[in-house]
């Protein structure tokens, strides 16, 4: 037990991958025949509904509590005190959110009759996000009350999950790269088929997370993940059984690569820029890269239910996050890529040394390497899915 | 007198059943009721959302045959690493709980804490902690490797070697206590009258020790097989790309490809493989009547 790193612990529910993540999904669907009696009978959540609009807002300043249901270890200490002082606004802060699909299992039925959820706002990664806009259940954020919205990085502001960001306010995003000990494998990698060399047999390994995984290939093989089709996902996964036959690839991980990268079991993994900042720590021998034809982002949004009980302090909690100064303690905090632009000044206040990250704070030319997943749509999640989950095991 | 006589003996016929309806009760909730609706689940179609997916119960029996093709490669390979779990068990769990039974004295109880004090630290950090034993660069493998026993991939971590270690590391609790109890019931004077009869040692285990150890036995391998069979967390986290057993496809199909009806009919299979397993080995053993 003594050897037992405690970021392991931790990382067994990271936020990635959650083992138990979707269990209670599978359960309802096992158990329940009043869940297939909901699911058959609720026509207003299989279909987008109409645009929803936020309540009346009389422009009177945001009063009352506010309720946030966010991610584990995503937030700066001190952060909400210092929220609470600057607006008068009391936060009731929950690290309640452990996977996207788990919180939509528990939360669909309240939502779909629109009832109160708990939280009048969340943090779901886009594509939860995508789907939720898309069943109707959230509120727009008002652009008078989220001025700072200017400072939000361009690429995110013309994103095809959200035009103009209406609806979903970006809050933290990561780079999928590829992570290598260059003292293990003697050489710098660039592309993708440099994780194909044979010196690396069984020392490689690849995410698991469909979208993670397939990204970077779909794009090494002309296809982009921001307009994906079937043909080119199963362009992908054809690439990767391939070296999964030949013996390659030795595991498909969620964060728990990090463990096997630091143990010397792996020497290149495919991986999360955010994890990588932790893990150079310990090992400066780590190195990441975007390879040449580029790769794939994900990215966590804020959203205001429709169930909010508090539009306004809402909003209020997006435009005091999207303050540089302000959310440069945030990235501090969890080391992972801004949302907001020009981001230089502010890191370099509090450390010079996040400001020249690359990871952290990468430069255009990373930036623009990157796509974001477009919204799919249900058949496609299912055949995507399907397609991935045929190599990974299963 | 005779009214009072008669409704004891009345109470004392619903007195049994009274004492089981609640884990019967229990049983209905919680297995049948689960049971008979992941049985609809299999023969059902899927349509609507997957979010909000529509089962409709169709007597789907392509389902099954779609299991069973697709994934005919993992259900052999968990039947095999849990056989051979289950033989490991055996194998280092007889002497222990050998020794434990006859040669322990007024240790027996210590040891048997021993047995049992690793299992409170949870399954998935126990079974973590094998990954830091078995590590490429570990002692384990550097070891082995001086003297060429390693296997063919050139490592012991992420091979099928390791998620049988892990299987049997795992289960092997459920394998000493059975066998403990069965050894320990057996009367050491049975023993003392097969030395008197000139009795070697050999012939004492063959007919005596073994076969009145046969029911701890046969429960230690169910107790071991059945788990070790659906397991997957082993496979995840001690296995390669290559390793996967039917319980990771099962667990990939309901969480990930919520493909419920296949992901249904794949765990209606491992049961039927598991108890058409257990009968013919009950039978094999001829002991029915003592577990």
């Amino acid at each position: 037990m003594a050897d037992i790193d405690p970021r392991v612990l931790a990382r067994l529910a990271s936020r990635r991958r959650f083992i138990g993540g979707g269990a209670a999904a599978a359960a309802a669907a096992i158990l329940g025949p009043s869940f297939l009696a909901a699911c058959s009978s609720d026509k207003s959540a299989s279909g987008p509904s109409d645009a929803p609009k936020a309540p009346e807002d009389d422009g009177s300043p945001a009063s009352g509590k506010l309720r946030i249901s966010n991610w584990p270890l995503y937030m700066a200490d001190g952060f909400v005190a210092a929220f609470q002082t600057a607006t008068g606004l009391t936060v009731d802060y929950k690290e309640d959110f452990n996977d996207n699909e788990e919180w939509f299992a528990k939360n669909k039925e309240p939502l779909s009759r629109k009832q109160d959820i708990g939280a009048d706002l969340v943090v779901p990664s886009e594509f939860m996000a995508a789907r939720l806009a898309g069943l109707g259940w959230l509120n727009p954020i008002s652009e008078s009350r989220w001025t700072n919205r200017k400072n939000m990085r361009p690429d995110l502001l013309g994103s095809k999950v959200d035009p103009g960001r209406k609806f979903t306010a970006p809050y933290m995003s990561g780079m999928v790269g590829i992570a290598y000990n260059r003292a293990a494998t003697g050489r710098d990698l660039t592309k993708v088929a440099d994780m194909w060399d044979p010196a690396f047999k069984g020392k490689l390994s690849l995410l698991s997370d469909m979208r993670d995984g397939l990204g970077m290939f779909m794009m090494s093989q002309g296809g982009s993940p921001e307009d994906p089709t079937l043909p080119d996902v199963q362009k992908a996964v054809d690439i990767i059984k391939e070296q999964k036959d030949r013996g390659q690839i030795r595991r498909f991980t969620g964060n728990d690569y990090a463990d096997d990268l630091a143990a010397g079991n792996i020497i290149v993994a495919q991986a999360y820029s955010g994890d990588v900042v932790q893990l150079q720590k310990d090992n400066p021998d780590l190195k990441f890269v975007i390879p040449e034809t580029g790769s794939s982002t994900f990215v966590d949004t804020m959203v205001i239910p429709y169930t909010t009980q508090n539009q306004k302090a809402a909003e209020e909690w997006i435009n005091y996050i999207y303050d540089r100064a302000n959310y440069a303690k945030l990235i501090a905090a969890t080391k992972y890529v801004p949302v907001l632009s020009d981001m230089t000044a502010e890191l370099t206040k509090i450390d010079p040394e996040l400001a020249n990250n690359p990871l952290i704070n990468p430069p255009k030319e990373t930036l623009a390497k990157l796509k974001a997943w477009a919204p799919l749509t249900d058949e496609q999640t299912q055949e995507f899915n399907k397609a991935y989950a045929a190599v990974t095991g299963g | 007198m005779a009214g009072v006589a008669s409704s004891t003996r009345q109470r004392s016929r619903i007195a049994p059943y009274l004492m089981i309806l609640p884990a019967l009760a229990y049983l209905g909730v919680f297995y049948v009721v689960p049971f008979y609706s992941l049985f609809r689940t299999s023969l059902s179609t899927m349509g609507g959302s997957i979010y909000l997916p529509k089962l409709t119960f169709a007597w789907q029996w392509s389902n099954y045959g779609h299991a069973l093709s697709e994934y005919r490669d993992q259900i052999l390979r968990s039947f095999g690493y849990a056989l051979a779990a289950t033989v490991l068990c055996i194998l280092l769990a007889f002497p222990l709980a050998y020794v434990i039974a006859f040669k322990a004295g007024r240790y027996k109880n210590l040891l048997l804490g021993l047995v049992i004090l690793p299992f409170f630290v949870t399954f998935l950090i126990r079974t973590i902690a094998w990954k830091t034993i078995l590590a490429d660069n570990g002692l384990v493998v550097s070891a082995l490797g001086s003297i060429g026993l390693l296997p063919s991939e050139g490592r012991l971590l992420s091979t099928g070697w390791a998620v049988i270690g892990g299987l049997t590391y795992n289960w092997i609790i459920f394998m000493i206590l059975p066998l403990y109890v069965a050894l320990e019931k057996i009367d050491p004077r049975m023993l003392e009258a097969s030395r008197d009869l000139y009795g070697s040692n050999r012939r004492m285990f063959g007919k005596i020790i073994l076969p009145l150890a046969m029911p701890g036995v046969l429960a230690g391998s169910l107790l071991v097989f059945i788990p070790a069979v659906g397991d997957f967390i082993n496979a995840d986290y001690l296995g390669s790309t290559r390793t996967t057993m039917i319980g990771n496809v099962i667990q990939k199909q309901f969480l990930v490809v919520k493909d419920y009806p296949v992901a249904a009919a794949l765990s209606f299979v491992l049961m039927a493989l598991i108890l058409v397993g257990v009968l013919l080995y009950t039978r094999a053993l001829g002991t029915e009547d003592l577990v």
